[in-house]
């Protein structure tokens, strides 16, 4: 299992469009996909948009990421770039 | 799950009576939120049904977001990659499928109770624009029911049969959504006493209670409601020990509805044997039926729009008006029926109609404007209202009327279709009344020039009292200022009077407040000898009619007249009528209150 802290780096933060990014990615593998801000016990399925708006992460939120199973390392590497490259938003 | 703690709410009661029932939420004016329960063994079939409703929108929504790329660019059609995601969110998914397996609701039912708890959630959330995402969630919802209700045309079977309605507004076109049968109470957080809603929910006996503030989003689909429409109270999740409180009063409300006593049609008289006609206004069928076991004596004031409410995709035919006149006539026989022509507009448009968004509808394009101006349906109407006066006696009553030219240009109409009609050899009658509804001060300014084209007036009193005072009634800000009891509203309706007496033309009061007492016996005293109510009115007030004096009725109208606002009338009626009759006044005493004195206005009889 892997356990990654990320930042919330985009200035929409988790809104719809990257909300929408971020799942598409979580399903494309295998593994079980989590998140939950960082400090707090509720973690939700990165592979539900609902469960990711529900998050309501805004800018420079700092969430815990938790995912397990056979694909895992290519996921966290896919997720944090995600993150890193801000989902594609230019700013 | 834990029980809801019970919840009271207090607004303005709009309809008499307690109840209670299963809250069903209307969530949207367009997709009104139907059915709920039980289905058994068919919780399969219902998932599979649920499954292509999910697919189908899918698909819709894919072909939306690639027109939206054609259109404007990648950038925006994201938001649509979020709703369809969302109808592939497992976990709601799975919720809504294990909600119909295991519980046996309909896949609507199902559907709206997982995103109700959704849209709370959402709702909670401190960051705004995730807040705003339950606008989000309430557009797949309605997409879901969409596709849901295009499958399922026997939607209401499954429905329990004690449902309130609550809302925020509940348009009158969706009385022809709904089962009413299975239709209990309504608790809605705007509307107002005299909004047509209101008026409805009293011809159908169903207690009601309006502006009911903030109470929405405590409320869910499925949750046990108690509507006290004598108090104006709305409990949400009442307490046993509540309920054992009202049990008195529940039942006593079931016993009124439980009895129909068909009075003996005869006329009203007063004591001093002056004659009063009373009509009924109907818009639902099964109120010709209340209308009959009234006694009425004919349909004063049919309120035809209902027949294009109930077409939602388009407009009734010829043929489907004419045979709801035939019948109306047939049943009514020998007293005739008023049909008054279309009159859409204001807070009341069918959806047949594509109308451009009017900033002010209520002084827009409405009533007689509106047929006048698309003539075709407005031919056929007048079709189907001349060849069913074979059958019965049968007016007609133009809506709106504020000049002359437009009952020139009606009554054009009027004569074209009949002599088209009879080159092609269709036997009408030699003639069918046509009248004028006297609802815009400018019609009760130039109504001796009126009167001269028409053969009878109807006066509309909500109508004339909305556009006489500029007060919209179904806006809560203003709606205290709606009062039928202000001197214009007295003055406008005693010319009305004169006038007609003076060129002989029958005359008719066609509003709600000639049903209360402490109106009728104003009219009474004006001399208006004609009246057309809501039928569930009639017997009161038939009993009230023969219990005065008309002698004493015009004492009493006279030194109204001298009065100088609608507190001084008020004040002066309160004072005086109890003393004139016998019969206890206090259910009309709150209709002629002001909300501003609701708590201060004691009467003992």
């Amino acid at each position: 299992m892997i356990r990654q802290v990320i930042q919330v780096e985009n200035r929409l933060g988790l809104h719809a469009r990257a909300a929408a990014k971020l799942v598409r990615l979580a399903c494309r593998f295998a593994s079980s996909v989590h998140v939950s801000r960082e400090g707090a016990n509720q973690r939700i399925d990165a592979k539900s948009i609902l469960g990711v708006l529900m998050l309501s992460a805004a800018q420079g939120t700092r969430l815990v990421l938790l995912i397990e199973g056979e694909d895992e390392a290519e996921a966290g590497q896919a997720i944090r770039r995600l993150f890193e490259e801000r989902f594609g938003e230019e700013n | 799950m834990p029980q809801k703690p019970e919840r009271v709410f207090q607004g303005t009661g709009v309809s008499a009576g307690v109840v209670l029932g299963t809250a069903l939420k209307l969530e949207s004016h367009k997709q009104l939120v139907l059915k709920v329960h039980t289905l058994g063994h068919m919780a399969e079939e219902e998932v599979q049904r649920f499954l292509r409703a999910v697919d189908l929108s899918k698909t819709q929504l894919e072909v939306l977001k690639r027109r939206l790329e054609d259109k404007v660019g990648r950038e925006h059609s994201y938001i649509l990659d979020a709703h369809i995601l969302m109808l592939e969110d497992h976990g709601l998914l799975s919720e809504i499928i294990s909600s119909m397996r295991t519980a046996h609701v309909s896949a609507e039912w199902a559907v709206c109770r997982a995103t109700d708890r959704l849209r709370q959630a959402c709702e909670s959330l401190n960051d705004e624009y995730f807040r705003e995402r339950g606008r989000d969630i309430e557009n797949i919802v309605e997409r879901l029911l969409m596709n849901l209700s295009g499958e399922a045309h026997e939607s209401w079977a499954p429905l329990p049969e004690d449902l309130i309605l609550v809302g925020r507004d509940f348009d009158p076109s969706n009385f022809a959504l709904v089962e009413l049968e299975k239709v209990r109470g309504l608790a809605l957080e705007s509307g107002s006493r005299t909004a047509h809603t209101a008026i409805i929910a009293r011809s159908l006996r169903l207690p009601a209670v309006f502006e009911v503030r903030d109470f929405l989003s405590s409320v869910t689909t499925g949750d046990t409601v108690l509507v006290d429409g004598d108090e104006g109270q709305v409990t949400v999740n009442p307490e046993p020990n509540r309920l054992a409180e009202a049990r008195q009063r529940l039942e006593a409300f079931q016993a009124v509805l439980r009895q129909s006593s068909p009075l003996p049609r005869s006329p009203a008289v007063t004591l001093d044997g002056v004659v009063i006609s009373i009509q009924a206004n109907t818009e639902l069928l099964h109120e010709v039926r209340a209308a009959k076991s009234c006694g009425a004596e004919g349909i004063g004031l049919f309120r035809s729009e209902f027949l294009f409410f109930a077409h939602p995709r388009g407009f009734p035919s010829m043929a489907d008006q004419l045979e709801t006149y035939e019948m109306l006539g047939a049943e009514m026989h020998p007293y005739p029926v008023t049909i008054r022509t279309l009159d859409v507009g204001g807070d009341k448009i069918p959806a047949g109609f594509d109308l451009p968004k009017q900033p002010n509808p209520s002084m827009g394009l409405r009533g007689i404007r509106l047929s006048l101006k698309n003539r075709d349906l407005f031919a056929t109407q007048i079709e189907a209202i001349l060849r069913a006066s074979l059958r019965g006696g049968m007016e007609i009553a133009l809506p709106m009327i504020s000049s002359v030219e437009e009952i020139w240009q009606a009554k054009e109409v009027i004569q074209q279709v009949r002599e088209r009609l009879l080159r092609a050899s269709v036997p009408l009658t030699a003639e069918v009344p046509v009248g004028a509804m006297i609802e815009v001060p400018s019609a009760v300014v130039i109504l001796e020039l009126l009167s001269r084209e028409v053969d009878f007036l109807c006066v509309g009193t909500n109508d004339l009292v909305q556009y006489t005072l500029a007060v919209d009634r179904v806006n809560p800000e203003v709606s205290h200022l709606f009062q039928p009891l202000h001197p214009s509203i007295l003055h406008s309706l005693r010319r009305i009077a004169e006038v007609s007496r003076a060129l002989g033309k029958s005359v008719r009061i066609c509003g709600e407040i000639a049903a209360n007492p402490f109106f009728t016996v104003l009219l009474v005293g004006l001399g208006y000898s004609r009246f057309s109510m809501n039928a569930y009115a009639i017997p009161a007030i038939r009993e009230f009619i023969a219990s005065i004096s008309f002698s004493s009725a015009r004492e009493l109208a006279e030194k109204a007249m001298f009065l100088r606002t609608a507190g001084e009338v008020r004040d002066f009626l309160t004072e005086t009528l109890p003393k004139l009759v016998k019969i206890d006044l206090t259910p009309y005493l709150k209709e002629i209150r002001s909300p501003d004195d609701r708590t201060s206005l004691s009467y003992v009889s």
